[in-house]
């Protein structure tokens, strides 16, 4: 019993951080409706920003304080986001769905290699920014980090939702997210929308590179992720904010649930599946997800 | 744009794809090139074009799921790799040539069907996350299975290639095999855009509400446009299974599925001849940056990774550049370059 609890508590924290990845994804999809299959490889350079402006510098020889690493990153964030939007997107305002998703899937290939041009492949150790270690909560063990970063996705996510739907420029994002025409034709800046939403989503993305790799290490690899978060932002709905982290916990416990029971009857394919099949089953039972808008193109 | 003096008179003589004595010339002259490359290029070109073709196979396939269904796939490479497993298992039982690779095309058709299902309640966009969860699932499967079964981690050899009794093993006697089934699917790939099915699936793509109310039957079009994309899929996979001689799941990446629709977008998306120009385009660009990195390697700069990083950056860079400034893609660009040439010296429209 106390071993499925214990289960549960680690299933559900790793949820959280999957939530996490997701609301990074479902950010630029309700600000600016882009499917960005890129957001691993963005959260993988938002790493990879961080550990050059810690680490990197500090074996440079420039060691700086970890707040001002971190506001460089943001600023980083900030000039990615922008130049993105300018020249990836701006060019494909009104364009088809279709092409708007093709240029992530360039955007993921384009990353991907930029990044292993810039910082190689090989494996870094990621700086410790969260506390490490893990505390004893009753008879269960739970880590640090992982609950720092769990308290931390939810309460980003009731700040984003509170933004999305009480803010004037929350609201304009969701107009652009709607429809690019029609928002245009009401006066909203398409171009600025789609700027805030890059800026925002590798903004969170970097925040969630942060709870997940703080005092590991950091490689191309992290960018797996990226996919794993894809079913959690379905299911918890692709405009949905606050549905990404409760998505996360139930696709986090499951596969802690898969890798612990499952696991040793199929060769360890279960928890892998897992997300995958619920995104089909998602796909194939309620499109829009748990919390997602009911507007789905359907035959 | 045709010349001057040629009409039609059937809806048949419309339809064909060489309409002019001159260009079966030039489809001739293209031919016999095709035919007696390997006499003149080294053993190394000969194999870098056999895997074109494959290539190209693999792509006719994206063309049919993607440009005329206009339903977007991810997970080509991962199809292209049910083939090639499905190939190499039956080569093992002994099962001759001429079988096994319509059985792997089967095998692969009927597993992209189960991906294409959920067309019956989301399109576009949620279509293609679930050929991404095939991508994904592709690799966990294989590895997961018993190894006697698809060789799990370690792969799987496959039987050298023999037809009637030939031994098809050198490069040259694989690139007349691999020539010989691209010519057939170029074949069926330019005639099925006038078939009634191919019909059908532009139709869908153009606007399935429409094709709904003419009395297309939309769902089992876009199942069946996977299908028989698929089919060349599967194909490709198998003659990629005897070219290799082995076969393991980390060949069929989710990039390698990149790479095939990015050769489609910047090839153009909407003709055959699209498929045939990206792929020529991408090899060429991508066998050019080969030869420089060797040179860069040999002056003692960059390694593997460095040719890994730049291939990716310059394809992602091709494709976005074709989906800015030419979403119609190559085929676009030599239609009007032959439109100029032919009505000069009048300026082009």
């Amino acid at each position: 019993m106390i071993k499925l609890i214990q289960i549960l508590i680690e299933g559900a924290l790793v949820g959280l951080v999957y939530g996490l990845v997701a609301i990074s994804f479902v950010v630029i999809y309700r600000a600016s409706r882009i499917v960005n299959l890129a957001q691993g490889e963005v959260l993988v350079i938002g790493a990879l920003l961080l550990w050059t402006f810690t680490a990197g510098m500090k074996a440079a020889g420039w060691e700086v304080p970890l707040i001002i690493s971190l506001a460089m990153t943001l600023a980083a964030c900030i000039a990615f986001g922008l130049i993105l939007e300018r020249f990836v997107f701006r060019p494909l305002i009104s364009q088809p769905a279709f092409a708007i998703f093709m240029a992530s899937v360039a955007l993921l290939i384009m990353l991907r290699g930029t990044a292993q041009l810039l910082w190689t492949a090989e494996t870094r150790a990621f700086p410790v920014i969260l506390p490490e270690g893990a505390f004893q909560l009753g008879p269960f063990l739970i880590s640090t980090p992982l609950a720092l970063g769990g308290l931390f996705s939810v309460l980003l996510a009731i700040g984003l939702h509170a933004f999305f739907t009480r803010t004037r420029q929350g609201l304009r994002l969701a107009a652009v997210a709607e429809d690019h025409r029609t928002a245009m034709s009401l006066g909203v800046s398409v171009r600025s929308a789609i700027a805030t939403a890059w800026i925002l989503g590798t903004v969170v993305a970097t925040a969630a590179a942060i709870v997940l790799l703080s005092g590991r290490v950091v490689s191309l690899e992290v960018a797996h992720i990226g996919f794993k978060a894809l079913p959690v932002a379905l299911l918890g709905g692709l405009e949905s904010i606050r549905g990404a982290p409760l998505a996360g916990i139930l696709i986090g416990v499951g596969e802690a649930l898969a890798m612990a029971y499952l696991d040793p009857l199929t060769n360890g394919a279960a928890s892998g599946l897992l997300p995958y099949l619920v995104m089909i089953t998602v796909l194939l039972v309620q499109p829009q997800g748990l919390f997602g808008w009911k507007r789905i193109e359907r035959l | 744009m045709l010349p001057t003096g040629i009409h039609f008179e059937s809806y048949a003589a419309e339809t064909r794809v060489l309409k002019t004595r001159r260009s079966q010339v030039w489809l001739a002259i293209l031919v016999a090139a095709l035919l007696v490359a390997p006499f003149f290029a080294g053993a190394y070109l000969t194999g870098i074009a056999s895997e074109m073709f494959i290539t190209l196979m693999a792509v006719y396939g994206l063309y049919i799921t993607v440009g005329m269904a206009g339903q977007i796939n991810i997970a080509q490479s991962a199809f292209v790799g049910v083939g090639a497993f499905a190939a190499a298992k039956l080569s093992g039982y002994g099962v001759p040539v001429f079988l096994v690779i319509p059985l792997a095309a089967f095998c692969t058709g009927c597993v992209s069907v189960l991906f294409a299902l959920p067309a019956s309640r989301v399109k576009g966009l949620y279509l293609a996350l679930t050929t991404l969860a095939a991508q994904a699932m592709f690799p966990i499967v294989i590895y997961a299975l018993p190894p006697g079964w698809l060789g799990g981690l370690a792969g799987m050899p496959v039987e050298p290639l023999t037809v009637f009794g030939l031994d098809l093993g050198s490069p040259a006697r694989l690139y007349y095999f691999t020539l010989a089934i691209v010519a057939v699917l170029t074949v069926s790939v330019f005639r099925i855009q006038h078939s009634r099915f191919g019909r059908a699936m532009i139709a869908v793509r153009d606007n399935d509400v429409a094709a709904e109310v003419m009395g297309i039957p939309v769902f089992k079009v876009k199942v069946m446009s996977f299908f028989v994309g698929s089919l060349f899929a599967g194909i490709a996979g198998a003659c990629m299974a005897y070219v290799l001689q082995f076969v393991t799941a980390s060949s069929f990446t989710l990039f390698a599925s990149v790479w095939y629709l990015g050769m489609l977008i910047v090839g153009g998306l909407h003709s055959p001849l699209g498929a045939i120009l990206g792929v020529l385009f991408i090899t060429i660009v991508q066998e050019s940056l080969h030869k420089v990195a060797n040179t860069l390697m040999q002056l003692g700069a960059g390694g593997g990774g460095t040719l890994f990083a730049l291939t990716s950056i310059i394809l992602g860079g091709c494709i976005l550049i074709a989906l800015i400034f030419e979403p119609r893609g190559l085929a676009h660009r030599w239609a009007v370059l032959r439109k100029a040439f032919q009505i000069w010296p009048f300026p082009r429209s």
